[in-house]
């Protein structure tokens, strides 16, 4: 069973992650209007307790959802705990008298044969029986199995890209870029009006690291469109590095132009989250860099920001337009649920869960935790406006482009060096494959 | 009070009542929730007492393991990991409780359990090195009974959240063979620690127990309580600031207390919160909702409260209605009374001219009587007509005052007037009573009071006047003294302040009298002033209208001493001249009348006096009879109306109150008339209206003057000289009138003629003699017409002559056959034919008895004629012919009968006498249309 499972998901992953991608696509995204008005199926006097088992210290948003879903089952006691060692303790919790009846989970997880009983126990959430709402879910957000079951549903997405002083760019009568000449010629402006570098972000090798948002979309596009690198690249195949090319060009070229400045970020922003928040917060950064997590810390940080506090202003979040004609979408989910088949209140775990796959509910936890909603609608957080009606077509998930982890490390590498002077382009590029070490 | 205003005060009440009630169920509610939250905080320590001792007991036996293990070190065999684990495996009864063997000198925190891990059944080892629970390993007490507990952790080896109960073991390390420290852990799935907390939901079905460390950090929660941290939840829902929060958190994690704070929905919640005994690291904290601890307590009864307002609105309704249903009754009460009120005005008014009419006759008479009685007797007797008269006249007039002044409806009405004449007045008044009682009247006038003063003359009169009379009235010996003196105001330089007293000797008054002074009707020591006359109206007369002028009466008194009546009044001045002397003034004017009414004759002047009482216009022409004057009388309007066309009158009296046509609008006619040779005559009100206020009416009505009835004769003088052409006053002639005037013996002697009462009817001898004459002249004509008018069943004229034979024999003195033709009269109006069938036999059968006994009357008046009469000129008997024709032409009967009555001075030559007899006699028959005819012959 065990193994059976492992092997599962690795064919899953390794061969037909496109194809599971593809019954997504068909199965998800097409009545969104059916998440309207939530009606109970079960009876509304039922009293049993649900525990939700996750990593997050602290799960404010899925708490307001408990106490929404009281709304309709009030004798329902839901509760979160917080598992130390999460992904150790988790499958050893499964098996316990006290397991979760809902419980998190991630796509890394599919590989790892460690996390087979984590799958094992995943109720089948497409089951058409549970009448859970999966079309509510955007396009690339709702991972099946080979099968086409659903066992893991998308409650959180974060993408990169990045946020924009918009008061700044009023006061300077700019408009937020809309592609990549805009952007330069923005950039420009910036310059011209005392803003010495326009943008910054973390000078790191991290996903959170600013030439991850700056680039790897653009990077993942470009890979989109040759389909036939990707096994190269996948096998780490030195010539394939040339694939990064347009990326990288383009990194040098902000730097060389002073529109990023590795060295001045390392100085002034010491990490990837905190420190990128609260230099942002200071009001004289146009664009900041980062990924949906940096934005998600926004909410808590605003009220820390002394600088923010005496002159606060308006921000939006926005895809970096590296293309000729606009940005690119990289969607990732963040978080995912899983319910414990053998939970002793099934039915009513499945109630939440349908409860929860609403747009309504969905947008309410991502606009509370200021991720974005793994659904179309981005209307319950202004500072995701921008990603409302997002081109599809210039919207995927990493799945999507077949890539593996090393591969997004490569790529982290070269730009880091590329961008801080320690390579240049056709060095970083020649050395694909050994990068990352 | 205003209907709105007993509302509100009510409302004001019922507030009030609820107010009190709602503020002493909050102040109740307030104690039993202080009291509810203690029991809610008792609870918790209950609760932190039965974790306590669970923890305590759980420590023990993982101290008991531990002992266990160390005596065996102590005893020099000490046991292995595995060996001390395979202890505990015996030595744990629950399966679900773990016991993990930490080794603590390896990094890795790792070491040996007593179960598998759920993931190998045959891996025994556990590690902690993912499991962030020992930073603060040196806590962890050695001693025995002394709780040592990691937070609430995952279970490395079976997913479980669990507690551990910590302590210290020395183990054999088998790879040195050395002792070496371990850390013994008996760990517990937190689910048995919740299941301890289960009991207490009996008695709070919403109570959710938690505990927490001194981080805010929960072991366990209830599901209400979100967050992995208390102290961050609060943050998250309860607006506080750094000061506050701060101390909850000390509060929190150092003592036993309750508070409230909101919850997650924004729902006040209360939390109760204490330390665990004997741990400084976990504190106990029940949750409940404030709804639930209010709910159990319901010490407001708000049906109690509810019905309660419903009583006080109820109460409200009804008495409102109650007050309706008596303002309703008050209002038909009030119109009642102004309907009495109205209908006692009415009375008064009526009275004032009912009254005053007969005793216009009365006094009137009684003054003729006076005059012409030569018998002490008779004259004394009317002297005390005219006394008690005089005092009827005062109380009806005060009556009538006293009635105006309580219907609101007496006004002041202030006029120019001489202050020196008004102390005339005054005085006259006074100094003769004063005299008659002996008391000496005393006057301190200051010499320097205006002559002309603006006020309202009338009332000021009547108020010193009350005064001087009282001063009369109750003092029988000793002196009256009347002071006027006046002090300039010096804010209004166009008045003064007149200062009037009156002080006495008489009998003072009582102190506790003093009040009573002034109450309408009340008489002051009544026993002892019996006979004095009076209503006791006077003062509060005098006092009203002083109150209306803005000022009041003092009085200083000493009872059997005297009293002193003093006033003060702002008066305008028209004229700063000093009156001066005023005693030697009055002497003056006082002599001055004296000799014009004594020697006051006017025979050229003629006056006309309209009143439908012709006996009241006997007795005025009567009352001027030694003035000589010419007077022409009229008994309506119109008649009177009539003769102001033609003649020329000096003067005109118009009675006020006459049927069809009254004074007033009579007055209007005869203005309207500009051709009249009377146009420019003086024209002077009779009215028995004596109410207070008249003179104006009448003066802004056009009369020139007024004189009220009964007429004062003196009154009448004065008047008459002033009004009188001046070139048209002679002396008096001194010659005597008509006293001597022979009434034959057998009018004496006729039985049923009063010839004493006929007299004063006519106002003399010869004027009685005049009209006894003209009685018997148409009596017999009279008498047959009488007689025809009733064969023709002509009811009405029939009565008509009736009223005329009463108004004649009544005036003659032939009172029997009067009073039976006013029966007859009164029948015929009535229309009872049946007693004029009867009895019209019988008073013609009287009425021709009495002429026949007047037959003399004929020959009487044959004998005298002609007899020292001027013979008439040829010449002015045709001119008088011819003016008597035009008369009738013109239908002007009243110059007929006038020029006819001036033929009478003259004899006739003898061939025309017996014409001038036919004219005389249609005259006095009325037949006028005969008069023509008898002059051509």
């Amino acid at each position: 069973m065990n193994i059976k499972t492992v092997r599962m998901a690795k064919r899953m992953l390794g061969l037909t992650s496109a194809i599971a991608m593809v019954f997504c696509f068909t199965s998800c995204g097409q009545k969104a209007e059916e998440s309207a008005e939530f009606k109970p199926l079960l009876s509304t006097e039922t009293s049993c307790q649900i525990k939700v088992a996750g990593n997050y210290s602290n799960f404010e948003s899925l708490e307001s959802e408990f106490e929404r879903f009281y709304e309709y089952y009030p004798n329902v006691s839901l509760n979160y705990v917080n598992l130390d060692d999460y992904n150790n303790t988790i499958t050893s919790a499964l098996m316990s008298d006290e397991a979760p009846d809902i419980y998190v989970t991630a796509t890394w997880m599919l590989e790892d044969d460690k996390m087979a009983p984590v799958f094992e126990n995943a109720e089948v959430l497409s089951d058409p029986s549970l009448n859970i709402n999966l079309d509510c879910l955007r396009k690339g957000t709702c991972w099946t199995l080979e099968n086409g079951d659903v066992v893991m549903l998308p409650i959180f997405t974060r993408t990169y890209g990045m946020l924009v002083n918009m008061d700044l760019f009023e006061m300077n009568g700019l408009e937020v870029p809309k592609n990549y000449n805009e952007l330069v010629d923005v950039c420009d402006k910036l310059k011209a009006a005392g803003y010495e570098v326009p943008i910054m972000g973390a000078n790191g090798m991290t996903v959170a690291g600013m030439y991850y948002a700056f680039a790897f979309p653009y990077f993942c596009d470009y890979v989109i469109k040759n389909p036939e690198s990707v096994e190269a690249l996948n096998s780490m195949e030195k010539s394939s590095g040339e694939m990064m090319r347009p990326a990288l060009e383009k990194i040098k070229a902000f730097v060389d132009a002073g529109y990023l400045n590795p060295g001045l970020c390392s100085e002034q922003i010491e990490d990837d989250y905190n420190a990128v928040i609260m230099r942002f917060f200071e009001g004289d950064v146009p664009i900041m860099l980062g990924s949906g997590d940096m934005v998600s810390g926004t909410q808590k940080r605003e009220s820390k920001s002394e600088a923010f506090l005496a002159n606060s202003f308006k921000y939006k979040f926005f895809i970096v337009p590296t293309g000729d004609d606009g940005g690119y979408f990289l969607d990732s989910v963040n978080l995912f649920f899983s319910v414990n088949k053998n939970s002793q209140n099934l039915d009513m775990t499945n109630e939440f869960i349908r409860f929860l796959m609403r747009e309504e509910e969905l947008g309410n936890m991502a606009a509370i935790k200021r991720l974005t909603t793994p659904t179309n609608d981005f209307s319950f957080d202004e500072v995701y406006s921008s990603l409302e009606g997002f081109p599809e077509d210039k919207t995927f998930s990493y799945q999507e482009t077949g890539l593996n982890d090393a591969v997004n490390k490569e790529f982290r590498a070269a730009a880091y060096n590329v961008a801080n002077g320690i390579m240049t382009v056709d060095e970083a590029i020649s050395g694909y494959g050994s990068l990352w070490e | 009070m205003k209907r709105t205003l007993i509302i509100i005060v009510d409302l004001l009440i019922m507030g009030l009542i609820l107010f009190f009630i709602v503020q002493y169920a909050n102040t109740k509610m307030r104690e039993s929730n202080e009291r509810v939250v203690e029991d809610f905080e008792k609870m918790t320590i209950t609760a932190e007492q039965i974790i306590t001792n669970y923890l305590e007991d759980e420590q023990h036996l993982c101290d008991i393991w531990a002992n266990y293990i160390n005596r065996s070190a102590e005893a020099g065999s000490p046991m292995t990991g595995e060996e001390a684990i395979s202890f505990i495996r015996k030595a744990k009864i629950s399966s679900s409780i773990y016991g993990h063997l930490l080794f603590l000198d390896k990094t890795s925190q790792s070491g040996i359990s007593t179960h598998a891990s759920s993931k190998d059944a045959n891996d025994y080892s556990v590690s902690y090195r993912n499991i962030n629970i020992f930073d603060n390993i040196d806590e962890i007490s050695r001693e025995d009974g002394k709780i040592s507990l990691t937070r609430a952790y995952t279970n490395p080896q079976n997913g479980v959240q669990s507690i551990a109960f910590l302590n210290y073991v020395k183990v054999l390390d088998e790879s040195d063979g050395q002792l070496s420290e371990a850390i013994l852990m008996r760990v517990e799935p937190v689910s048995m620690l919740e299941d301890k907390l289960v009991f207490l939901k009996g008695e709070y079905e919403n109570v959710e127990i938690s505990l927490i460390n001194k981080e805010g950090e929960y072991l366990v929660h209830g599901k209400s309580l979100k967050n992995s941290n208390f102290f961050e939840y609060y943050k998250s829902y309860n607006e506080a600031d750094i000061v506050d929060y701060n101390e909850m958190t000390v509060k929190v994690t150092s003592e036993t207390g309750t508070m409230t704070m909101l919850n997650s929905k924004g729902e006040e919640c209360v939390i109760s919160y204490t330390p665990l005994k004997s741990m400084n690291t976990w504190f106990l904290l029940a949750y409940i909702p404030a709804g639930e601890l209010k709910a159990a307590n319901t010490v407001v009864d708000w049906l109690l409260l509810g019905m309660v307002t419903l009583g006080l609105l109820s109460l409200l309704t009804f008495n409102y209605l109650i007050l309706m249903l008596y303002n309703k009754k008050l209002a038909e009460a009030a119109e009642a009374a102004n309907q009495a009120n109205e209908a006692k005005s009415h009375f008064l008014s009526t009275m004032s001219h009912d009254i005053r009419t007969p005793m216009n006759a009365i006094l009137g008479l009684n003054e003729m009587v006076l005059r012409d009685s030569h018998e002490d007797e008779i004259v004394a007797y009317s002297e005390s007509i005219r006394t008690a008269g005089k005092t009827l006249m005062g109380i009806i007039n005060d009556i009538l005052d006293f009635s105006k002044i309580e219907a609101g409806k007496m006004d002041i009405i202030d006029v120019d007037y001489s202050f020196v004449s008004m102390l005339n007045d005054l005085v006259n008044m006074v100094q003769g009573k004063a005299q008659d009682k002996g008391l000496s009247f005393d006057l301190e006038v200051d010499r320097d009071i205006p002559v002309i003063l603006h006020g309202d003359e009338i009332r000021i009169k009547q108020i010193i006047t009350n005064i001087l009379s009282n001063a009369v009235k109750y003092t029988k010996e000793g002196s009256i003294t009347f002071k006027a003196g006046f002090e300039k105001m010096e804010e209004a330089s166009d008045s003064v302040k007149l200062i009037i007293s009156v002080k006495d000797t008489g009998i003072g008054i009582k102190p506790e009298d003093m009040d009573r002074l002034f109450v309408a009707f009340e008489r002051i020591d009544e026993n002892k002033n019996r006979n004095i006359e009076g209503t006791g109206l006077g003062m509060s007369i005098a006092q009203s209208f002083l109150r209306m002028m803005g000022s009041s009466i003092e009085v200083e008194s000493q009872y059997g001493k005297g009293s002193t009546f003093s006033f003060e009044l702002i008066q305008g001045v028209k004229d700063w001249s000093p009156i001066g002397n005023y005693e030697e003034t009055f002497k003056r004017a006082v002599s001055e009348r004296k000799r014009y009414r004594e020697s006051f004759t006017a025979p050229d002047a003629r006056l006309l006096v309209v009143d439908d009482t012709e006996v009241n216009l006997s007795v005025f022409k009567n009352l001027l009879k030694r003035t000589k004057l010419q007077i022409d009388t009229a008994t309506s309007g119109n008649e009177g109306i009539a003769l102001f066309k033609q003649n020329k009158y000096d003067v005109i009296f118009l009675d006020h109150m006459m049927p069809d046509k009254d004074g007033i609008e009579t007055l209007k006619d005869m203005e309207k008339i500009q051709d009249s040779p009377s146009k420019n005559a003086p024209i002077v009100c009779l009215t028995a209206n004596a109410i207070s206020g008249m003179r104006e009416m009448y003066i802004n009505a056009g009369f020139d003057d007024y004189i009220t009835k009964p007429i004062d004769p003196e009154r009448l003088e004065v008047l008459l000289f002033e009004y009188l052409p001046k070139d048209k006053i002679a002396p008096a002639s001194g010659d005597g009138d008509e006293e001597d005037y022979y009434i034959p013996d057998f009018v004496w002697k006729i039985g049923s003629l009063d010839v004493n009462a006929g007299i004063i009817h006519c106002g003399s001898k010869k004027s009685y003699m005049d009209t006894l004459k003209t009685y018997f002249d148409s009596g017999q004509k009279n008498a047959e017409e009488i007689e025809k008018y009733w064969n023709e069943k002509d009811i009405k004229n029939t009565t008509v002559k009736i009223h005329a034979l009463k108004s004649t024999s009544r005036v003659i003195g032939a009172m029997e056959l009067g009073e039976f033709a006013a029966r007859l009269e009164k029948a015929g109006e009535e229309g009872d034919v049946t007693l004029l069938e009867t009895e019209i036999g019988n008073l013609l059968t009287m009425y021709r008895k009495l002429l026949t006994e007047m037959e003399l009357l004929g020959r009487t008046d044959g004998e005298e004629a002609g007899s020292d009469k001027p013979l008439i000129s040829e010449q002015d008997m045709k001119k008088s012919y011819e003016t008597i024709s035009e008369l009738c032409e013109a239908f002007d009967f009243d110059g007929v009968a006038e020029t006819v009555k001036s033929l009478e001075k003259y004899r006739f030559p003898e061939d025309e006498a017996a014409k001038f007899e036919t004219i005389k006699k249609a005259v006095d028959n009325f037949d006028y249309d005969l008069i023509p005819e008898i002059i051509s012959g």
